[in-house]
């Protein structure tokens, strides 16, 4: 019994780490984004969000390893806590490709869609951090994790409006095709990581509605 | 014959009796289905109980095989009763052997009854079997498996509503799962044990008529051995068909389990014969529908096989008695 107990807080031990983590390299991310409407880019902060995802990474498979290891008791839950796991973790992928993209983005961002811009990473920004603890709350507190999946979808609409707006205005400045081109990309993989977050908040969401009654 | 060499053959064929009720128990499905424990787990645990139930459980339980059923006057007529019990258990084993092979589960009980409507019917001919007492069981035959349905899906719903209530999270979730599977496991187990003190009554009753030089222990573990081996052999198909019927989690484990043990020891109180095999698939019938998840496809092939018990062991005591009659 000793054991089980240890292994569950293990288990619950590396869930929190990896999320904290993830919530980590949200704000380095946040931060370098900050950096950059401000045409001085901070590519330490870049760095760490590369670095963040390594680390996920390692948490990742620590965290199968021991629901590997506590797979008996309720394997419908252990199915359920990977699948969330690994979506969580692709946010953690999609946050670095865009760091990675942003290091090498060769241009400053247009004045003109700044506003926007900043409106889109704030959404962004708020979203993973409200997926977080949307997933923290799952654990104790479905009712919590309900709602927090609600504010989630709100932030993919603020980031949908952000997103258009802005390509709005992009795609009617005449300038060099290639900057309006990997900018338009920039938005659009930035919007991809709310995207996703959105998604998760579905599943998580999803869940919540199925076990109280399963 | 020597009374030696029938006391072996009637051993073997004990062994035999024991090998096919083992086969076809199905007490460990939802320990399967709920994923509790893996089957070799199961296996090892069923393997205890079967012969720690038959060597503790087993002395002093000898059943009269078809008493209130069958109405033979073995002395006025000159019928062999030896020749006609071990007709009866032989082809009960081997009914249970066949459909336990093909991962059905059936009751041992309708296996028994339809050899000894067989066998009523060849010796006595309509007047050889009480129709009465038949249709008195039938009833319950019936009722058994509505029970089972009703039951679990009542304790089901009342789980559920329970369960929205009280849980929080995954966390709530998990520890709640992981009481039930406690309860469950003692539960099963308990019935596991007492199963196999009852199953063994059929297979070493017949030993025991042949004299009285047997060592009665040795006897009850033999048979104990033979349930183990039935239920390790082919019992695991039956257990595996079963636990994978519909979705099954410790919780609502409990609520196919607990009605099911409870109706069964009503049943045994009262002395009416129901069928846990019945039970046990009405009740995650039950389950199913309460919950809304769906139930695996080959239900109806348990159904069939149930409709065919009686029929099939019937002509199989038929077939059997001439030779049995002529060995003993």
């Amino acid at each position: 019994m000793k054991l089980l107990k240890e292994k569950k807080n293990e288990l619950y031990e590396v869930n929190k780490e990896f999320l904290a983590e993830t919530l980590s390299g949200s704000a380095s991310l946040h931060e370098a984004l900050s950096t950059f409407v401000n045409d001085k880019l901070k590519r330490e902060s870049l760095e760490a969000v590369i670095q963040v995802e390594k680390r996920c990474d390692a948490l990742k498979e620590k965290y199968v390893q021991v629901l590997y290891r506590d797979k008996r008791a309720l394997p419908f839950l252990v199915e359920d806590r990977y699948k969330i796991l690994m979506m969580i973790d692709t946010v953690n992928d999609k946050m670095e490709f865009f760091a990675r993209f942003l290091e090498v983005y060769p241009f400053k961002l247009y004045k003109e869609i700044k506003e926007e811009f900043k409106d889109l990473y704030s959404a962004c920004s708020q979203a993973v951090e409200e997926l977080v603890d949307c997933a923290n709350l799952i654990e104790t507190d479905f009712d919590g994790a309900f709602k927090k999946t609600f504010e989630i979808e709100e932030r993919k609409r603020e980031a949908r409006t952000a997103k258009f707006n802005l390509l709005g205005k992009l795609y009617k400045m005449k300038d060099d095709p290639t900057k309006v081109y990997l900018t338009s990309k920039l938005v659009t993989y930035m919007y991809d990581i709310v995207s996703w977050v959105e998604e998760t908040s579905d599943y998580l969401r999803g869940l919540i509605i199925k076990y109280p009654s399963k | 014959m020597a009374l030696e060499y029938i006391l072996i053959i009637f051993l073997i064929i004990s062994i035999i009796i024991s090998f096919g009720i083992g086969a076809n128990d199905e007490t460990m499905a939802p320990l399967y289905g709920s994923r509790i424990l893996n089957m070799k787990q199961i296996l090892i645990l069923a393997a205890i109980f079967a012969i720690a139930g038959a060597l503790l459980l087993g002395e002093g339980v000898s059943k009269s095989i078809g008493d209130k059923i069958l109405l033979l006057d073995y002395e006025a007529t000159g019928i062999n009763q030896n020749a006609v019990v071990m007709t009866i258990l032989i082809s009960t084993a081997i009914v249970l052997i066949v459909s336990s092979a093909l991962g059905l589960p059936i009751s041992s009980t309708h296996a028994t009854i339809g050899g000894i409507i067989g066998l009523g019917l060849l010796l006595g001919g309509g007047d050889g079997v009480n129709w009465s007492t038949i249709l008195e069981m039938s009833m319950w035959w019936i009722a058994s498996p509505i029970i089972g349905f009703t039951v679990t899906y009542g304790v089901v719903k009342l789980l559920n509503k329970h369960k929205l209530k009280s849980l929080k999270g995954f966390q709530d979730f998990e520890r709640s799962e992981n009481k039930y599977s406690y309860i469950i496991l003692i539960i099963i187990c308990i019935t596991a044990f007492s199963r196999a003190g009852n199953d063994c009554s059929n297979a070493v009753g017949i030993v025991v008529g042949v004299g009285d030089e047997i060592n009665l222990t040795l006897l009850l573990i033999m048979t104990g051995f033979g349930l183990a081996a039935g239920i390790s052999v082919l019992g695991r198909i039956v257990i595996k068909n079963l636990g994978k019927m519909t979705e099954l989690r410790p919780s609502t484990a409990f609520a196919v389990q607990v009605p099911t043990a409870a109706v069964m020891l009503i049943g045994t109180i009262q002395k009416i014969p129901l069928s846990g095999s019945h039970l046990l698939v009405a009740s995650l019938v039950g389950l199913s529908k309460a919950s809304n998840t769906p139930m695996k496809k080959g239900l109806w092939k348990i159904i069939v096989i149930w409709l065919l018990t009686f029929p099939i062991a019937a002509i199989l005591s038929i077939i059997l008695y001439f030779p049995i009659d002529f060995l003993i």
